[in-house]
């Protein structure tokens, strides 16, 4: 989603971001749990500007607190600066969303995000409907191959580990099909 | 077939479903109900959440980033 656009920082510092390829990214708990759990969180440095809105820092912090610890360095902790919309409130109600996920949404649009991470379904259908491209762990795992921050055989060993290592469901056979793809792609 | 069930709800999100029903915006309160779970299953279903894990994998392997 090439664009022009303003990161408004928690210091009120702002940062411009012109690039044609994903530099802003705002993470939900899940992706930031799941990669951390899998010893790839590192991933995420890649991108220049990750941000964690407060309800998520906290809600990390209760449940998997070593992923804010790796984190500091690159990530940021954000609070919205805006008032939710009503429109997006309307969303966020009609889909259920938790506390995290709402602040997350609100934070991406308000900084015309490039991404959106989270691996809740629901969060994902409020914020692709409010116009927000939304990713999950798998997709962040998947394109280290193509940004070479891990070989196609590391990844297919991060994608066996997933039943053992993490709290990502994901059933067995997708899982089966999802490596197979890699397989595929490592082929061609 | 219908199902009873019994719930214990919050009595402001009651009061409100209520005003909805008055209003005309829904038949009767077992409607509203049911549609609420409707959408809520439909939004946290499985299959979409494989759908979606589908699309990530697209996107990871073979998309512009």
């Amino acid at each position: 989603m090439p664009k022009n656009s303003s990161v408004k920082m928690s210091n009120g510092d702002c940062m411009a971001s012109t690039d044609t390829t994903i530099r802003l990214v705002v993470c939900d708990a899940g992706p930031l749990i799941h990669l951390d759990e899998l010893a790839c969180l590192d991933l995420l440095s890649s991108f220049a500007v990750v941000l964690i809105p407060d309800t998520v820092w906290e809600e990390v912090l209760y449940h998997r607190p070593q992923a804010i610890d790796a984190s500091q360095t690159w990530a940021k902790r954000v609070t919205p600066t805006r008032v939710l919309p009503p429109d997006l409130e309307a969303t966020t109600r009609l889909f259920s969303l938790h506390a995290g996920e709402i602040q997350a949404i609100n934070i991406a649009q308000e900084c015309q995000a490039d991404l959106l991470l989270t691996d809740d379904t629901a969060a994902r259908l409020a914020a692709a409907s409010a116009g927000i491209q939304v990713r999950g762990t798998l997709g962040i795992l998947l394109r280290a191959i193509q940004h070479q921050q891990k070989t196609a055989d590391e990844v297919l060993a991060i994608l066996r580990s997933i039943p053992i290592q993490s709290t990502l469901h994901i059933r067995a056979s997708l899982l089966q099909e999802v490596t197979e793809q890699v397989q595929a792609f490592h082929r061609t | 077939m219908n199902m009873p069930i019994q719930a214990n709800l919050p009595e402001n999100l009651l009061m409100k479903a209520q005003q909805l029903v008055q209003a005309g915006w829904v038949s009767n309160l077992d409607d509203l109900l049911a549609d609420a779970l409707r959408r809520y299953l439909e939004s946290h279903s499985e299959e979409l959440a494989e759908k979606f894990i589908r699309e990530d994998v697209q996107w990871g392997l073979y998309g512009k980033h």
